[in-house]
């Protein structure tokens, strides 16, 4: 939890965002940046930003094909010519 | 504090890529020309290839023209897999390049390099009253992210979903995508930032509603 103090005169929002895509990155860089203790704007910001990636990163593979593009694979194979088929490409 | 400041996991890939029973032998065969194998490789893939190809691109039709390209090409370069990488990995690099080259063929959706990171008003915060009652922790489901990135540029799409949701870093973004690392990083930024503004204004719209 993050604990308001007075306002940081070293840094403003607009400064401090800009370094966030470098913080971000950082393993370290903004746990216990100062801006963030003294804004609660940039704070809520940061915990949105984080929470968007941290929700991405549960995003699994849940959509199928429809059964049509195995269909035309197939169909694309038996046309291939033999050159081009996977036997082919090792040599 | 969980979020993108945690180290990611080194083996981000292996998560995403864990061994799947059988696909070594699948593998071998599918070397030697047997369809069935081929198949079985299919079966274990589609719905990880279908997905890139889906979130990448935000449109079915081209998303399922693409994965049939992918497999395509799997079928005529399976022969050159050395095992270096797992399987998995490598069919979804390959799968990335094809959605890539048809991007490419059709005009990248890529903002320039010169562009800085100063906010503009679309990407900026936002300090409107009340707005801080609308914070999104704990609030978005899974649905309401899928559509959100749907909805996204497809330059901020394609970095968002290489990044956040496939995994991959940010040197070997800038390589699939022939920019550099600082273009990635600002790209991802500017993805996350009109995510949360895409979805606090569907937080309002519910809230009015």
């Amino acid at each position: 939890m993050i604990v308001m103090r007075a306002p940081d005169k070293t840094m403003t929002c607009a400064e401090f965002q800009e370094t966030l895509p470098e913080l971000f990155e950082s393993q370290s860089g903004l746990t216990d940046h100062e801006h963030l203790t003294t804004c609660e704007n940039c704070a809520a910001l940061v915990r949105d930003l984080e929470y968007i990636a941290s929700q991405a990163r549960l995003l699994l593979p849940i959509h199928d094909p429809s059964p049509a593009v195995w269909d035309n694979i197939q169909q694309a194979l038996r046309q291939e010519k033999p050159g081009s088929s996977a036997s082919a490409a090792r040599k | 504090m969980a979020g993108p400041t945690q180290p990611r996991p080194a083996n981000q890939h292996l998560r995403r890529n864990p061994p799947i029973a059988g696909e070594q032998e699948a593998i071998e065969k599918a070397r030697e020309g047997d369809g069935r194998a081929f198949e079985t490789l299919y079966a274990m893939h589609k719905r990880r290839v279908y997905s890139l190809c889906l979130r990448m691109l935000g449109n079915v039709a081209e998303a399922e023209d693409l994965t049939q390209e992918a497999f395509l090409q799997l079928y005529r370069k399976i022969g050159t897999f050395r095992g270096d990488s797992a399987f998995s990995t490598w069919l979804h690099r390959l799968a990335v390049n094809v959605v890539l080259m048809h991007l490419r063929r059709k005009g990248l959706p890529q903002v320039s390099l010169e562009e800085t990171l100063e906010p503009s008003q679309d990407d900026g915060p936002r300090k409107d009253i009340g707005a801080r009652d609308l914070t999104l922790s704990g609030s978005i489901d899974r649905v309401t992210l899928e559509r959100a990135i749907e909805n996204l540029p497809p330059g901020y799409r394609l970095v968002f979903v290489l990044h956040d949701v496939e995994g991959y870093e940010h040197n070997e973004i800038a390589e699939m995508l022939d920019c550099s690392i600082g273009n990635s990083k600002s790209q991802l930024h500017k993805a996350r930032m009109k995510l949360r503004d895409l979805l606090r204004t569907g937080q309002r719209k519910e809230q009015i509603a």
